[in-house]
């Protein structure tokens, strides 16, 4: 079972995920098949609240576009594993989340190839051994 | 060398160009999709992406700022056609960090005035937003909030006097931040891991005073069942605070000053002494001098508690300093109530201003989370205030509005010259620089209450 929040905005992933509102849920099961989608309004609130509420709706992944550095912090304190700096219309980057292949430079933002991917990847890791 | 001729020639192709090139906002243009056409120099230092990656990407997947999306300055140029300049915000680069920028907007034509994307400048604002700080921090020092030179030069003290171990003295009338100012010192020492213990002499009758401050043993007197320490033992490693030590009993000066002279003191009931390391800092609101000429202090023990001396002048001396504490509690009441009050509107911070303010910074401070309870959002008028700022004998109906603003200011002047000249009239008008007559009249419009007797009558009486 894997449940994972998308930020977007205007069917894209939204470019920043601290001024971001619109979450798109989705939970596969142990094949990899949607078992469940939803929409969700984030507080605009404090910071922590939208981490809060990410914790209280039991998401374990959550892909967003750009970050800051408090913020993924406070996601990995709370064993949420991130993938972020994303770009890309919002199927396509559910479809590659699916199919593992998120990590691909195609839905990298500007600037964040090289730099952005072993933060991709040492978030992700940090948050497994988290969880 | 000559590759780098040939792609300088490249970049400073026109005018225009070479002009983006040297700036240091940066600029980029959109076309009708959003898609990058061109981006400068400044604009690649600025978000940390090569104009090579952002040409032709989304521009809200390079620029990546708090507005992208529902609050893109950019999309609302388009869409009316006038330009936004200066709305602030901020940008994340790549590493996560947050940049504050502002940034304008226009719209691109073609030759033939057609609409075909348009252009968006961004200033980076960290270097200004340091320099803010960094003023900020010039006016505040912990929790205490200043821009007065009065309280400047303290400020400026505050460091040396909080790292030496000597006795402090804290003068200043009661709400002028007495507790605060030791508490900040304490924050600022050597001592700052131990405990800060603040006592209130004023507060205490003698004896349950005495031991509090030095505990008493097993048995000391009926009821004590077993060993209790007292404030100096459990200060240990930090600081105490006494504070009201001008209410403290003669037999009580005795034992205090045993205290500071010799660091030793003995609990009720104890037949060997204790020693204290507690860094001692002692406040009254009464003149300790004064006190001490009439024989209500004893004079040995005000020389050993006036070592270093903290005045803290009353809010009527720094009034300078009333919108910045307001800015100051209203930011604070928003973070403790969860409200977002945005401010206080001029006429209700002019009332405030022409305040007396006898119970100084706590009656402020009181002042305007009583106008929390009242205003819900916006600004905090006239109607939020407290009604001893705003009686006086006006009635409700008035409003809140400038006019009423200006009487209630009216009223306050004459009634603070009406006061200073004892009741005196003439002389009052003198002081407000107006006729007598002029006096009266406002008087009876403003409908102040006067007492029977006047300055006059008084005087009269006395010779």
């Amino acid at each position: 079972m894997r449940k994972a929040a998308f930020a977007y905005w205007d069917n894209r992933i939204a470019p920043v995920f601290d001024s971001a509102r619109q979450l798109y849920l989705v939970e596969l099961d142990d094949s990899g098949q949607i078992i469940a989608e939803a929409r969700e309004t984030l507080p605009d609130d404090q910071p922590v609240q939208k981490v809060l509420r990410l914790a209280e709706l039991g998401v374990d992944t959550l892909v967003c576009g750009a970050i800051s550095r408090s913020l993924q912090e406070m996601l990995c304190a709370y064993g949420i594993r991130l993938v972020p700096f994303v770009a890309g219309e919002l199927p396509e980057v559910i479809q590659a989340w699916r199919s593992d292949g998120l990590p691909a430079d195609a839905f990298a933002m500007p600037g964040c190839r090289r730099r952005c991917r072993s933060l991709r990847q040492r978030t992700a890791m940090g948050g497994r051994n988290i969880s | 060398m000559s590759g780098g001729m040939k792609n300088s020639k490249q970049a400073l192709a026109t005018p225009t160009e070479a002009i983006l090139e040297s700036i240091s906002d940066g600029v980029f243009t959109v076309d009708m999709d959003w898609r990058i056409t061109s981006f400068n120099r400044a604009a690649e230092e600025i978000t940390g992406v090569s104009r090579q990656e952002a040409i032709q990407r989304r521009c809200s997947d390079v620029f990546r700022s708090s507005m992208c999306g529902t609050g893109c300055a950019l999309q609302q140029t388009l869409k009316t056609g006038k330009p936004i300049i200066g709305k602030s915000g901020y940008i994340i680069t790549s590493d996560g960090n947050r940049i504050p920028i502002s940034v304008s907007t226009a719209v691109l034509k073609d030759a033939g005035g057609k609409l075909v994307g348009g252009a968006e400048t961004f200033r980076d604002l960290s270097e200004v937003e340091a320099l803010r700080r960094e003023l900020d921090s010039r006016f505040r020092v912990g929790d205490l909030v200043s821009r007065s030179p009065l309280m400047q030069r303290v400020f400026e003290v505050l460091p040396a006097i909080a790292a030496s171990p000597s006795t402090v003295l804290i003068l200043g009338e009661t709400g002028t931040g007495k507790e605060l100012m030791a508490h900040t010192i304490h924050d600022l020492s050597p001592r700052r891991q131990g405990p800060f213990i603040a006592v209130n002499c004023g507060a205490l009758p003698d004896t349950l005073l005495e031991s509090e401050l030095f505990g008493y043993k097993a048995g000391a007197f009926t009821g004590a069942a077993k060993d209790k320490p007292g404030r100096f033992d459990l200060a240990r490693g930090g600081t105490i605070f006494l504070d009201e030590i001008g209410d403290v009993s003669p037999a009580l000066q005795v034992r205090l000053l045993r205290v500071l002279q010799e660091r030793t003191y003995e609990p009720l009931g104890a037949t060997r002494s204790e020693t204290t390391d507690a860094r001692v800092i002692v406040a009254t609101n009464r003149d300790l001098a004064e006190q001490t000429r009439s024989g209500a202090f004893r004079e040995d023990l005000y020389y050993r508690v006036n070592v270093v001396r903290v005045q803290l002048p009353p809010l009527r001396r720094r009034k300078e300093d009333i919108p910045l504490l307001v800015d100051y509690f209203i930011e604070r009441f928003n973070r403790l109530q969860r409200k977002a009050i945005q401010g206080i509107a001029a006429e209700a911070l002019s009332l405030l201003m022409a305040h007396h303010w006898p119970g100084n910074v706590r009656e402020l401070a009181n002042a305007i989370e009583r106008s929390f309870i009242m205003c819900s959002e916006g600004l905090i008028s006239i109607g939020h205030l407290p009604e001893e700022l705003t009686a006086h004998g006006l009635s409700a109906s008035m409003g809140a509005n400038v006019r009423s603003a200006h009487d209630l200011l009216d009223a306050q002047s004459i009634r603070t010259a009406l006061e200073r000249n004892n009741y005196n009239r003439l002389a009052a008008a003198h002081e407000l620089g107006i006729h007598k007559t002029t006096l009266f009249r406002r008087i009876k419009k403003l409908g102040i209450s006067l007492p029977e007797q006047d300055g006059r009558s008084g005087k009269a009486r006395a010779q």
